[in-house]
């Protein structure tokens, strides 16, 4: 059980630098997830936790000992790959004690381990099996099981879910979010799907082309969105960004600087139905997409779409009027140019 | 639904299959059957079953050349080409699959190498084992043979469709290079292995022009030459010939045989893997 610390951390391959200076503290027993969109870096900086990548500058410490020179045998890291990478000739107890022949455990320990893993993971009706042998979730829980044993400082879990099918994949993070109860190892998830960072994470890393745009736990990412990236990143369907001339001047009592500065944020969950009161928005629907527990409704403002979640049978068909108002304390600014968020 | 195969749409395939497996099979009959009666094999009409069949022929040929002698040196040589030519192909084939500065070059050049016969390289050939002193050695006669390009090749396209997950997977595991080889790829690449035991055995086991030249003592000769120079002290020669062929046949036989089924998934591997 460790801490771990990413002090300007950077990486190109070649000339081309795609890690642009990491810095991040993450603290025993935290389960930190890495999402972004694809191609931003996540793996390449979970590869350099892992040793798997060289590190072009800065510095990584696993538990306050720098790590950046050691192989990824002597990090104490465990870590679990999107393909599940298991060794396909051995079975599944040669596959989760194979780590540990090679740490000179004795074999009565190494068989404990993997029945103790085994039984957590429930894939104890399996053990003697090859992988090919497994359906995509029992080897994804294998390729779980194969990092419990070890019992390293940290889990380093890249896209883990990501093979699998949506319904799988919803079972596997509420396991894996069970597992945590039971196993509560410093973690590192990569994912790129924000429901998942949102459902496990304790605090969300949002990375963009190589940088961190924020930093914060699941409420803190979805309530006070740093930049327009983590708005429409964070959040399904995402954050609605209007230029600010597009609203009644009066309505944006939060804003600090001149509207044309400025965009606003606002949730299509936060956008209400506006009764009696003069609305804040207003529009005709064009398109109108009953989920059951509510509808989602689009419509155009200044030129863009704009999406609204609605109580259902507020609207019903397209064309009808929208008439929208919202909680100033639900409208976020952000510098039109920069993206960055105006604190208010 | 397949059909059975013994159903009746088989059978003009099992035909034209019997058909094309008995006109491949009547050579060797053939060399079986001379061997046995030492017939001159441009007696008219050809007999299709021998006639008083015998075994003197094998037993010449055991005591008129040191038969048991060239079939060892020639087992030795063997087994040292295959054993060095897997440990430095295997060695040469995962090197090839990493990142290293030159890579490219070196795969041209290894490559371009192919396309020189070994007749063109025998005299520098000579002149490099002449001077590590292993002329008219078991090693000496090993020697070109230790490494192969082709099989780097295919142990190096053997590797590459390891998924690299795996070997990344090994490390955190805490396996070194030698173990990430010998654990992991090795165990995946048996076609490979097959292949390269295969070749090495019908390359080195053939054999001739190079052991003609790398050897002198009559004692250190292997099969090939011994054939050579037992047709030189043979006065009618085909029936101990056919026998002599036989014995130098079954060895290869019996490797292939028991290796047939990886050695043809290995020479295709490419085919199905893209
Ligand atoms: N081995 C490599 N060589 C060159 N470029 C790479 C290599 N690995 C990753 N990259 C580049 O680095 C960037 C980040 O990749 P990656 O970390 O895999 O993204 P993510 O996991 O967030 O999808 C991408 O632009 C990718 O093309
Ligand atoms: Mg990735």
């Amino acid at each position: 059980m460790a801490g771990l610390s990413l002090r300007s951390v950077k990486k190109s391959f070649g000339d081309v630098e795609v890690v642009h200076g990491v810095d991040l503290e993450i603290v025993d027993r935290e389960f930190v997830v890495f999402v972004g969109p694809s191609g931003c870096g996540k793996s390449t900086l979970l590869r350099m936790i892992a040793g798997l990548e060289d590190i072009t500058a800065g510095e990584i410490a696993i538990d306050g000992r720098v790590v950046n020179e050691l192989d990824p045998k002597d990090r104490d890291i465990a870590m679990v790959f999107q393909d599940y990478a298991l060794y396909p000739h051995m079975t599944v107890f040669e596959n989760m004690a194979f780590s540990l022949r090679y740490r000179g455990i004795e074999r009565g320990e190494i068989r404990r381990r993997v029945d103790e893993a085994a039984r957590i993971l429930d894939i104890e009706p399996y053990i003697a099996r090859m992988p090919r042998q497994l359906s995509g979730g029992q080897r994804q829980r294998v390729a779980m099981g194969r990092a419990i044993v070890r019992d390293p400082k940290v889990f380093l879990f890249d896209e883990p879910l990501s093979n699998l099918d949506a319904k799988l994949r919803v079972q596997m993070r509420t396991e894996i979010k069970r597992l945590r109860e039971r196993v509560a190892t410093t973690t590192i998830y990569v994912t790129h799907d924000q429901v998942e960072a949102m459902t496990l994470a304790d605090r969300i890393v949002i990375l963009n082309h190589g940088r961190i745009e924020q930093i914060g736990t699941p409420e803190d990412v979805y309530d006070r969105p740093a930049s327009t990236f983590v708005a429409g990143f964070i959040g399904a369907p995402p954050m609605n960004l209007l230029p600010a001339t597009a609203l009644p001047a009066e309505r944006l009592s939060g804003a600090r600087r001149p509207p044309q500065d400025l965009l606003v944020g606002v949730r299509p969950e936060h956008l209400v139905w506006a009764a009696g009161e003069t609305p804040l928005i207003e529009g005709n629907a064009s398109v109108v997409e009953p989920l059951g527990s509510d509808t989602l409704v689009s419509l155009d403002v200044a030129g863009q779409a704009l999406v609204v979640r609605l109580p259902p049978r507020i609207v019903r068909r397209r064309g009808e009027a929208v008439r929208l108002t919202a909680d100033p304390a639900n409208l976020h600014f952000f510098d039109r140019t920069t993206g960055i968020r105006q604190t208010q | 639904m397949r059909r059975s195969p013994g159903s009746p749409a088989h059978w003009p395939r099992h035909v034209i299959m019997i058909v094309v497996c008995f006109l491949m099979l009547v050579p060797f009959y053939w060399v079986i059957k001379t061997s046995l009666t030492g017939e001159n094999i441009y007696a008219w009409p050809p007999r299709i079953i021998p006639v008083d069949p015998h075994l003197f022929n094998y037993v010449d040929v055991w005591y008129m050349i040191p038969f048991a002698r060239y079939l060892l040196n020639s087992v030795i040589v063997t087994a040292m080409a295959i054993a060095g030519s897997l440990l430095f192909n295997v060695a040469a084939g995962y090197a090839l699959t990493r990142h290293f500065p030159g890579r490219r070059w070196i795969v041209v050049l290894l490559l371009s190498c192919m396309l020189i016969p070994f007749q063109a390289t025998i005299i520098p050939a000579y002149l490099v084992t002449s001077w590590l002193g292993v002329l008219d050695t078991w090693l000496g006669v090993a020697l070109p043979l230790l490494s192969t390009i082709i099989c780097i090749f295919i142990f190096k396209a053997s590797f590459e469709a390891v998924p690299p997950s795996l070997i990344d997977a090994a490390r955190v595991d805490g396996l070194g290079e030698w173990r990430i080889v010998t654990r992991i790829l090795l165990p995946l690449s048996k076609s490979a292995i097959a292949t390269n035991v295969i070749l090495t055995f019908i390359w080195s086991w053939n054999s001739f022009l190079w052991p003609l030249i790398a050897i002198r003592s009559p004692d250190m000769q292997t099969l090939p030459l011994g054939l050579a120079r037992f047709l030189s002290v043979m006065e009618d020669t085909t029936g101990a010939l056919f026998a002599f062929v036989v014995l130098v046949l079954i060895p290869g036989l019996a490797i292939f045989l028991m290796a047939q089924k990886e050695f043809i998934r290995g020479l295709t591997s490419g085919a199905t893997k893209g």
